[in-house]
């Protein structure tokens, strides 16, 4: 009666004054696997929750195979066969694999007691045909990130889902494991079930799906055949404008080496690092996610120590053990989670600025508050954040203008070296600009600075050399100038073939 | 967007905001003087001759005092986000020093500092597991408070010690100027810790750490280091606190005494306005809140409540003075979502506009009486409008939520109807 | 394949810890028995058991909530709640069967916990502050309604006493078998029925449960009266089994049982733990007691021993933990 098996129409959904869905629409059709893209917080998993039951939507219409239904919790959505595999997974670490697939729909007698034999035979069958390695018995936190992906997808299966959800699923996979995902997901989609496949590669969606739609702060922009869109344009729609115009000019003169990483290691995460940043530069640290970059930078900045190397700073070389040392020889990190590692949400703007070096307003042992508000006051003007006034909390702030008073925090501190974590992550695209702009100003000031960034095209766009790590090491360094994505997308993901034995 | 340009004038973010008294009047610790207030004319009311009669209100004073170097110390534990259940054992333990020391035969000045060294040492054997190894504080002072007061079980078995410096019983009993001795260094001690935590580096850093440990980290704060430190000035205001206690036992102690004390000044602290999770507070509304403790208790005592019925106050205080923060118009919303707008928030939402644009009108009709320059029948006529207006708004609002909430039952009904089925 | 091997190593390292408890429950037995032979009868062992008893029952209860990664410190306040309010009406109506009593126990020791339940599951308040409130008030008004009275041999029934001092078969007391049946209802609860594993999911990941639709203030709600009907229970079989009552029994007991769920592998961050850890826990705290009550003059020494064997037994979990860290680290270091 319906050419889709799902569509959602006018959906909103605000959480306290925060808008995370703006009536978006979605069409999914029988069989199909539909890519849904979009930056980070365009709503995407908001999204996949209100599909899935786990919020209800503030209002809108959900349409399943033409007819209305309304979700009231996530037992309503698996009864009508709709599952979902979320970003991070979201499994229990401590609980087993076997446990992991049926929480929630227990095979139980009729005392209401556990068949565990049967669940363990179900969770084997379910487990043999994606993989032959995963043991059903053993704690999910003994798998690896692939495995517990496929773990996911077994779950979704014992469910008989029609409509399967598939939240950036490649997000941290290896070459080959992506590969392997891909299959199944096609066995999947010709057993007749449709997709939803959430991702930020355009590889995914190039490989696997026939249809994509756009999401961008919050808002439904559009649907496209795959095969109908180019790659320029698709991007124009993610980010809202075309590539060309993104990035501010840069003035800044590069000087001198500051900061030189030498071969540093740290058991677990990376082997053999080395790179040097220069004065009034750039340089961009790249890599898929998982790949040891924000790893490096804690290792810098003192919340590691690695196991072995160097760092020289001016020709000195330095012992880092703990951001405290790292502050007083002058490097600065912006970390990647603002809200549990940058900002103190609660307090007032400007004791979150002096947070980083409050040695310089103690005066006679007393805390100078009107000295901390005017430097707190001189540095947020010259950012131009947005606020009330400086002692709102950082909580009544958008990303971006919390983004900026991270900035000044670490620009009251006397540094050299700025470290910026994916600095423009879950910022809006206008805030992004202005991210970019400070960060050309402070270059053009004589820091250098060290930038973690997933996203291609920032890094092309705003870095003067570029280093790129694969799999905890370094897999390339490139300069800006001549290098495509494409050079940069081959070095984070090549030969990964040969390390699966 | 596009006002992110460089050419936007620099921002005004001075704070503009003064001193604002009717916010003040209302803050956590303006009610708790109320409180104090109120017990106290209560107190006066029931029972006059006592009241007026002299040294009563010093000695009920000096009753609540013993507890407030733990209150002290204890604001510190819990703006870290910690707790520690073990300052009444290391008030014994402390006090056991102090006794043995003064046995021997020692100057007072040794047995004193005996009492704050090993109060310092408790408190840096909790600190250290608590910041180092990385235990979780409730269990390891849990443990501790067991194990120190063990120590005196061990040390003095059934026996008493009974010889303690001379000014012990002073500061616990006298009056200076008639205000008692032990008050008046209560408010020293506060003084002190005012400074300490409101307006020193050291007491910013605790409000970061209590916040978020892990962005304090991230600026440069060591963490464990400061932990331990407010574990040891624990360790030692229970070392202060043993002068107190002792004194107010008339310089006596035994391995079984001062039960129950970390409950009453924990019960102190949130009911000061600290906050469990850390981050938040300040050290007078602590400081009122032992006050108010101390008078409650004698009150209770005076109308023939006993020791242990006074428990049960203690405890639905400490309970409600933690609900309280709770109950907050957040919470109002969401119970009237759930039960006035059966959780559809479309009607939710309309209600709210609807009310807004009902208390704008209003305040328009107000506007228009004072306004004295419209003639008397223009205004008659415009008010009389605005109300039509507000009545038909008022209408349309209560047709619209009815529809919605018919459709959502709709839904509800087939949803059930669905999912019965499977 | 590489990893099933490193998963196996893990799995052995797992398991040692009820391996490592068990062999140090059987040193210590070993040392028991060098010094105080006269432990090994029959007797003397049941008797250790059967005085030891509540605090199994406390520990399973406690465990529950621990593992949702709460902690409830009321216990010790609503045993001696629920054994006043009990000896008295049994004091004072000494015809009612013996069985009335057990079950008004359990209710009121529900009850107790239904409202720990209450402010920690619905009202979000820290379990650790709402629980000391709450043994404040259980503990005021067992005091209030034994109107500072002691009960003694003589005013307690038969049909009372029986719940814990009878001997099924002429050996053991019932009140054993009562834990034993508690033990085993508890491993079946928290091992094999939905509600039971939920506690544990809500323990190891709040948001995961939450998406698989579990309601987090309901388990918690769920964790919390149990164990308060646990506590209750032992209320009752604590003053059946000695006989005597006053408001102050059951002071403290909330950490000894604190200590057993620790010393039995209880993670104190929640997700983690199993009944059987608990009884070997339970057994090596029993022993010790009694092994302490046993020796002259070092029966002043019980409470520090408790102390620092909890402190040595979570900096154990925690050294533990971080060398598991520290391989599983390697491992990663390996594919690198």
């Amino acid at each position: 009666m319906s050419d889709y098996i799902l569509e959602l129409k006018d959906v909103v959904k605000t959480f306290g004054g925060v808008t995370a869905l703006n009536g978006v629409q979605f069409q999914l059709k029988q069989g199909e696997i539909h890519a849904l893209m979009g930056e980070n917080g365009a709503g995407k998993s908001t999204f996949i929750k209100v599909i899935t039951g786990v919020h209800q939507p503030d209002s809108g219409m959900m349409l399943l195979e033409g007819e209305k239904i309304t979700l009231r919790s996530t037992e309503d959505s698996a009864k009508l066969g709709i599952a979902a595999i979320y970003q991070h997974v979201t499994a229990f670490p401590d609980l087993s694999v076997t446990e992991n697939i049926f929480m929630g729909q227990e095979i139980k007698n009729k005392l209401g007691i556990y068949n565990w034999k049967l669940m363990t035979k179900r969770a084997k069958e379910l487990i043999e045909p994606l993989s032959k390695n995963i043991d059903v018995s053993k704690p999910m936190s003994t798998l690896s990130v692939a495995q517990q992906q496929l773990v996911e997808i077994a779950k979704a299966l014992s469910r008989d889902a029609r409509i399967l959800i598939m939240d950036e699923p490649t997000a941290s996979l290896s070459r080959r494991e992506c590969e392997e995902l891909y299959q199944i997901t096609e066995r999947l989609r010709d057993d007749g079930v449709s997709i939803i496949f959430i991702t930020h590669k355009f590889e995914d969606m190039y490989r696997l799906a026939t249809r994509v739609t756009v999401f961008r702060d919050s808002q439904y922009i559009g649907a496209w055949d795959v095969d109908k869109i180019s790659n320029q344009k698709l991007i124009a729609a993610m980010v809202g404008r075309e590539l060309t115009q993104m990035y501010p000019e840069k003035s800044a003169k590069i000087g001198d080496v500051v900061l030189k990483v030498n071969d540093i290691s740290k058991e677990g995460y990376f082997k053999n690092v080395s790179f040097d940043v220069r004065k009034g530069e750039i340089l961009a640290l790249t890599g898929l996610v998982g790949a040891g970059r924000t790893e490096v930078c804690q290792n810098i900045f003192g919340i590691m120590t690695p196991d072995a190397g160097s760092f020289e700073l001016e020709g000195q070389t330095v012992q880092i053990k703990s951001p405290i040392d790292a502050l007083k020889y002058g490097i600065g990190l912006l970390p990647e989670d603002r809200q549990t590692q940058g900002l103190i949400n609660e307090l007032p703007i400007y004791q979150n600025v002096s947070s980083a070096d409050m040695g310089k307003f103690v005066k006679g042992g007393k805390l100078d508050v009107s000295a901390e508000e005017q430097k707190a006051i001189e540095l947020c003007q010259k950012i131009q954040l947005k606020a009330k006034d400086i002692s709102a909390p950082p909580s009544s702030l958008s990303g971006g203008n919390q983004q900026k008073v991270v900035f000044a925090k670490l620009l009251n501190c006397d540094l050299k070296v700025l470290i910026l974590d994916e600095p423009t992550k879950g910022i809006d695209v206008g805030a992004k600009y202005s991210i970019y702009e400070i960060m050309n100003e402070l270059t053009a000031n004589g820091y250098a600075i060290i930038m973690v960034s997933s996203e291609m095209p920032e890094v092309l766009g705003m870095a003067d050399r570029i280093v790129v790590m694969r799999n905890g090491r370094v897999a390339g360094q490139f300069e800006a100038e001549g290098t495509t994505q494409e050079m940069i997308l081959e070095a984070s993901l090549k030969q990964e073939e040969g390390r699966e034995n | 967007m596009s006002e992110n340009k460089n050419t936007a004038p620099a921002r005004d973010l001075t704070v503009k905001q003064g001193f604002k008294l009717s916010k003040f009047l209302v803050s956590w610790e303006m009610v708790l003087v109320y409180i104090l207030l109120l017990i106290n004319l209560v107190l006066m009311a029931t029972r006059t001759n006592l009241y007026f009669s002299g040294g009563t209100v010093q000695s009920i004073i000096q009753s609540g005092m013993d507890v407030c170097p733990l209150v002290l110390g204890m604001i510190l534990i819990l703006m870290l986000g910690d707790i520690d259940v073990s300052v009444a054992a290391t008030m014994i333990f402390a006090s056991m020093a102090t006794g043995l020391c003064c046995q021997a035969g020692m100057p007072a000045i040794v047995g004193v500092l005996a009492g704050l060294v090993a109060g310092g040492l408790c408190g840096a054997f909790n600190g250290f597991f608590v910041a180092y190894v990385g235990m979780p504080a409730v269990i390891v002072t849990i443990a501790t408070s067991m194990l120190f007061r063990g120590i005196v079980k061990i040390v003095l078995d059934v026996n008493v010690l009974k010889v303690f410096p001379s000014f012990y019983v002073t500061i616990a009993w006298s009056n200076i100027a008639g205000i008692p001795l032990a008050l008046i260094l209560f408010l020293v001690m506060s003084a002190g810790f005012i400074f300490l935590l409101q307006k020193s580096k050291f007491g910013r850093q605790l409000y970061i750490i209590g916040n978020n440990a892990t962005c304090a980290q991230y600026s440069g704060i060591d963490v464990k280091k400061t932990k331990l430190i407010v574990f040891i000035l624990m360790g030692v205001m229970c070392g202060v606190a043993s002068i107190f206690f002792v004194g107010r036992m008339g310089g006596s102690v035994s391995s079984t005494m001062g039960t129950g004390y970390e409950m009453t000044a924990i019960a102190i602290c949130v009911l000061g306005g600290v906050s469990t999770n850390g981050g938040k507070g300040k050290v007078y509304g602590s400081v009122i809140a032992t006050l108010i403790m101390a008078f409650l208790t004698y009150t209770l005592g005076l109308l023939e409540v006993d020791a242990n019925s006074r428990k049960i106050v203690t405890g639905f205080i400490l309970i409600i003075a933690v609900l309280i923060p709770n109950v907050n118009r957040q919470l109002i919303a969401n119970l009237k979502l759930k039960f006035i707008y059966k959780g559809n928030k479309n009607v939710e939402a309309l209600n709210i506009k609807t009310a807004e644009e009902v208390k704008a009108l209003r305040a328009a009709i107000a506007e228009l009486q004072k306004d004295s320059t419209v003639s008397d029948a223009d205004k008659s006529a415009k008010i009389k409008k605005n109300e039509e207006k507000i009545v038909s708004l008022q209408k349309k609002c209560k047709e619209q939520t009815a529809a919605w909430l018919e459709e959502q039952r709709e839904d509800e009904r087939k949803a059930k109807e669905r999912f019965a089925a499977k | 394949m590489e990893n099933a091997k490193n998963k196996s190593f893990v799995g052995k390292l797992t398991e040692s810890r009820n391996f490592g408890l068990v062999l140090g429950l059987i040193v210590l037995l070993l040392v028991a028995a060098v010094i105080t032979p006269s432990m090994y009868s029959l007797n003397s062992i049941i008797s250790m058991l059967q005085n030891n008893a509540v605090y199994g029952l406390l520990a399973i209860g406690e465990m529950m909530v621990i593992i949702t990664a709460g902690i409830d410190i009321s216990i010790g306040a609503t045993l001696s709640l629920v054994g006043v309010v009990c000896c008295r009406l049994m004091a004072e109506n000494p015809g009612v069967p013996g069985v009335v009593w057990v079950l008004l126990a359990l209710v009121l020791g529900a009850l107790c916990g239904a409202f720990n339940g209450l402010i920690v599951g619905y009202f979000k308040m820290v379990p650790m502050i709402a629980t000391l409130g709450t043994m404040y008030i259980f503990r005021g008004f067992s005091f209030l309604f034994s109107g500072g009275q002691w009960w003694f041999p003589h005013q307690f029934t038969e049909g009372y006493q029986a719940f814990a001092t009878l001997r099924i078969f002429g050996v053991v007391p019932s009140i054993l078998v009562i834990l034993v049946v508690v033990f085993i209802l508890a491993a079946l609860f928290l091992g094999y029925t939905s509600r039971g594993r939920r506690i544990y999911a809500i323990g190891t990941n709040k948001e995961s449960a939450q998406i698989a639709g579990i309601k987090e203030e309901k388990v918690t709600f769920l964790a919390m009266t149990l164990c308060g009907m646990l506590a209750g229970l032992s209320g009752m079989l604590y003053t059946a089994n000695y006989a005597t009552c006053s408001y102050g029994i059951g002071e403290g007991y909330e950490m000894t049982a604190i200590a057993i769920c620790i010393l039995g592998g209880v993670s104190i961050t929640g997700g983690k733990g199993k009944v059987d850890g608990v009884i070997i826990g339970f057994l090596m705290m029993a022993v010790i007691t009694y092994f302490i009550s046993l020796l002259p003059g070092l029966s002043v020494w019980s409470d520090a021993i408790q102390g620092a064997i909890i402190i040595a037994a979570v900096a154990l979990n925690k050294f533990t933990e971080r060398s598991a860290e520290k391989r599983a680290l390697k491992e990663r270091s390996a594919l690198i």
